[in-house]
């Protein structure tokens, strides 16, 4: 097995769903021929550097694996046929993958992406409940409309109806 | 003080040119990082021959293989697209 890294560029005029389709194909096909995925790094839509089939958006994906020759040639072949796929550039790292190392790698590189997920996931949740808090705190404000009235201007959240319950209570 | 000629005949100051990345083994040559290898590109996109640049050979030759790779990737110019009118 030896080790490779390739980046293909997707046409960036394409939408998300088109680009992750890719992924998905040009991972199966690594798979399929005996390879062992890595990783997968999405670069994003980046400018071009020149025009390439009339446009200057591209969407880079770079998968790192291990396989066979074939695998690579296989893999080539598709990127040729798939329309959408409007550059490649496949690298050889190294003739020899050691299977064990590799297993470590793929697994410390799954850990630190879920990891970051997480942490996404986290920070969304901080910003919803920093949200909700905001809304809470708007509805609040004007103190002088009857509680039934704010519940219903305020969307159905746990925090929304606490906390105007709690605000006339500190004022009285 | 003026500069000390290397030659007599000639009165110019030749500076000792250093491959740059020989002296720094952190720096390395890769066709994904655009900045490094944009220093080795002049603003015409052409590629700095060693004899300007200092580099030894061997890094010259990675250096232009991994520039050859960021243009057809598209990460850096052939030719620098002209400034809009």
């Amino acid at each position: 097995m030896r080790r490779y890294e390739t980046v293909w560029v997707v046409n960036g005029d394409l939408p998300d769903e088109e680009v992750k389709a890719t992924i998905d194909k040009f991972t199966k096909i690594i798979t399929g021929q005996g390879g062992t995925m890595v990783g997968v790094e999405e670069w994003g839509r980046r400018k071009l550097a020149y025009k390439i089939e009339g446009t200057f958006r591209g969407y880079y994906v770079l998968a790192d694996f291990a396989g066979q020759p074939p695998a690579v040639k296989e893999l080539e072949r598709n990127f040729r046929i798939d329309d959408r796929v409007i550059r490649y550039l496949t690298i050889k790292k190294s003739d020899q993958v050691d299977l064990a190392a590799l297993e470590a790698e793929k697994a410390a590189k799954a850990q630190e992406a879920a990891a970051r997920q997480k942490a996404e996931a986290a920070r969304a949740a901080e910003a919803a409940a920093a949200a909700a808090a905001a809304e809470a705190a708007a509805a609040t404000a004007p103190a002088s409309a009857p509680p039934e009235a704010q519940s219903t201007t305020a969307p159905a959240t746990e925090e929304a109806p606490a906390e105007p319950a709690v605000e006339p209570g500190k004022e009285a | 003080m003026p500069a000390v000629p290397r030659r007599r005949r000639k009165q110019f100051f030749v500076r000792r040119k250093v491959c740059r990345f020989c002296v720094d083994s952190k720096l390395l040559i890769n066709y994904k990082d655009t900045t490094t290898l944009r220093q080795f590109i002049t603003e015409r996109g052409k590629i700095i021959p060693r004899r300007i640049s200092g580099n030894c050979a061997r890094h010259q030759r990675h250096l232009t293989r991994a520039i050859k790779q960021a243009r057809l990737l598209a990460l850096m110019p052939y030719v620098p697209s002209p400034p809009p009118s």
